[in-house]
């Protein structure tokens, strides 16, 4: 663990413990970070289980029972549509914000980035609270509609989009396109569509995936605000609930988190290599580094 | 250069077109961007602000009658207190299997260095109620881990998924790859010339990590160390798929006894506004402190 730290005489011995113990680190790290994964997928294949490691025989049981099982397919349906519909709006809302924040007014710039301080730093079910008591006050009609908890999610969501748009944007220096656009006589909607966002597709797709993985996962909101609607998160709560009561259920439970790491890890091999291995999750301090270190 | 970019645009666009109203003006100004600005004032500003109302309103005007209510309550102190007990024990744990990784990987070759990184941002952005799931899959009483290590011969009891080392094994799941996507930029800072000159000075390894790295990328550790706190105080998914439904079983955690009270009391949601106002102090404190650190740290830049 304190490979890098470790005091060191260069001796070539010294040098190959140090390898080896970065290794086995490593080694150690990447156990860990899969054992959740592989547990999963073996718990859906999982016949009888008793007293080992591995299970004692094999079935693929759990897999057509969870494929089967209408209301575990409607809330899976149900969370693709909302982390969709999620990742949309954002993008919609986001990117002539950020667009306009850097081409017309700067004074833009400040209060997104103070919008973005706050799902950043507020925990989710404090949002999810706020928008319960103030939806009750206001719009008691949306209470508990799906169509509440999509624009909760994009609002929680939203400074993810922000961050991986904007950096895209200064990448590609919109300043200088849009002036050589408006030079050309074209109007910004024009501009945006044939020449701003062809340039920023990389911070667009990576914006989008991590709002769509916000909302998929997400669960306080989706219990607090979105009573009623049945997402995977709140079908997965119900079954984690009764598994004692229903063990049935819990095999399925293991067929749905499954999808839905395989759905990250899919999600997240396009994200890494859209932008080129360069770290992920874009944050505000992150970000400043990021540009301090390009200029 | 790109300061002057705008007013150069601008420029280029004025001559063409008739002179404008204020109101036009103000349209053009701010219309692209109203959408995302009612977003953010109608669905994060507004709630949390009302939240704060609440939790000082009464039947008689503006009184600190709930907050005392709830800061009376032996178990809502109970909560504060074991929040944040593991925000710091996640966050110190973050921390130190974190830095270094985080260093490590940011020396890698691009090829293992991307793999590295694709897998920690899934494990990062695997949270909620999926990871409840799987740390009982590997460690619950039926859990794979556990049938292995009894299969064994080892007389091996799991902690229990509801208790403060069940948790904190949980919520270290996502924290851990999270403070390294954080720091991994970071890293960056510390240039090879610095070693190198070091070398030339004839320091050691140690001495150059104790006399420049390490006071170098102090700040953006202690930033990761907060923002890991901040976020383990505010988590709500893991806690209430490992211990929620407030059975005696069940750890006291701010964030689930606003849960608990939301599910079950009509009339809590002022002692529940007090508790998410309290969360909301915390978060904003760590936030300003962060950023003072982050300042402190980009003068090296």
């Amino acid at each position: 663990m304190t490979a890098a730290a470790a005091p060191a005489i260069h001796r070539p011995r010294s040098r190959l413990n140090r390898r080896l113990a970065t290794q086995v680190f490593f080694l150690l790290a990447a156990l860990y970070f899969l054992l959740p994964l592989v547990a999963v997928l073996i718990f859906t294949f999982a016949g009888r289980w008793t007293a080992n490691i591995l299970p004692d025989s094999y079935t693929l049981d759990w897999w057509a029972q969870a494929l089967g099982n209408p209301d575990l397919v409607g809330s899976f349906w149900t969370s693709i549509v909302l982390a969709t519909g999620t990742a949309i709006l954002d993008i919609l809302f986001v990117v002539p914000a950020a667009y306009w924040a850097r081409v017309r007014n700067r004074r833009l710039r400040p209060i997104i980035e103070l919008g973005a301080a706050i799902p950043f730093c507020l925990p989710y079910i404090v949002i999810a609270f706020g928008i319960l008591q103030l939806s009750g006050i206001v719009v008691p009609a949306l209470q508990g509609t799906f169509l509440l908890l999509m624009l909760g999610h994009t609002a929680i969501a939203f400074p993810f989009v922000y961050w991986a748009v904007d950096a895209a944007m200064a990448a590609a220096g919109v300043e200088r396109l849009s002036e050589a656009g408006e030079a050309c006589g074209a109007t910004p909607i024009q501009i945006i569509r044939r020449v701003i966002l062809p340039n920023i597709t990389p911070g667009l797709v990576t914006g989008s995936i991590l709002a769509f993985a916000t909302s998929f996962g997400e669960f306080a909101m989706a219990q607090v605000v979105g009573r009623g609607v049945r997402t995977v998160p709140i079908w997965s709560a119900e079954a984690l609930r009764s598994y004692i009561s229903a063990p049935g259920t819990f095999n399925q439970l293991a067929v749905i988190t499954f999808i839905t790491f395989a759905l990250l890890f899919v999600l997240s091999v396009v994200i890494v290599y859209l932008n080129r291995s360069q770290t992920v999750r874009l944050v505000p301090g992150a970000a400043e580094v990021g540009e301090a270190e390009r200029a | 250069m790109a300061t002057t970019a705008p007013a150069e645009a601008g420029t280029i666009t004025a001559p063409a077109r008739p002179r404008r109203s204020v109101g036009q003006r103000w349209v053009a100004l701010w219309l692209p961007a109203l959408p995302l600005l009612v977003i953010i004032g109608a669905l994060l500003l507004a709630p949390a602000l009302l939240l704060i109302v609440q939790s000082f309103s009464g039947n008689s005007g503006l009184t600190l009658d709930l907050w005392a209510r709830v800061l009376g309550s032996a178990l809502n102190r109970e909560a504060i207190v074991t929040s944040v007990v593991l925000g710091v024990t996640c966050a110190t744990i973050a921390t130190i299997i974190g830095a270094p990784m985080a260093w490590l990987i940011s020396r890698m070759f691009p090829r293992s260095r991307a793999g590295w990184l694709a897998l920690l941002n899934v494990a990062a952005n695997f949270g909620g109620i999926g990871l409840a799931f799987a740390y009982i899959a590997v460690l619950g009483t039926q859990g794979m881990i556990t049938l292995g290590l009894q299969g064994a011969g080892l007389g091996f009891v799991p902690p229990r998924p509801s208790s403060f080392i069940g948790l904190t094994a949980a919520y270290s799941y996502t924290n851990v790859p999270l403070f390294v996507l954080l720091t991994i930029p970071a890293m960056g800072i510390l240039r090879a010339e610095w070693w190198e000159a070091a070398q030339t000075a004839s320091a050691t390894r140690w001495q150059f990590w104790r006399m420049i790295g390490i006071p170098v990328l102090t700040p953006f550790i202690a930033g990761g160390w907060l923002l890991i706190f901040t976020w383990s105080i505010g988590i709500y998914g893991i806690a209430y798929g490992l211990a929620g439904g407030g059975g005696a079983a069940a750890i006291a955690l701010i964030t689930l006894q606003i849960g608990n009270i939301l599910g079950t009391d009509v009339f809590g949601a002022g002692r529940a506004a007090v508790l998410a106002v309290l969360l909301m102090a915390m978060a904003t404190a760590s936030l300003v402190i962060y950023r003072r650190l982050l300042r402190r740290a980009l003068r090296w830049l």
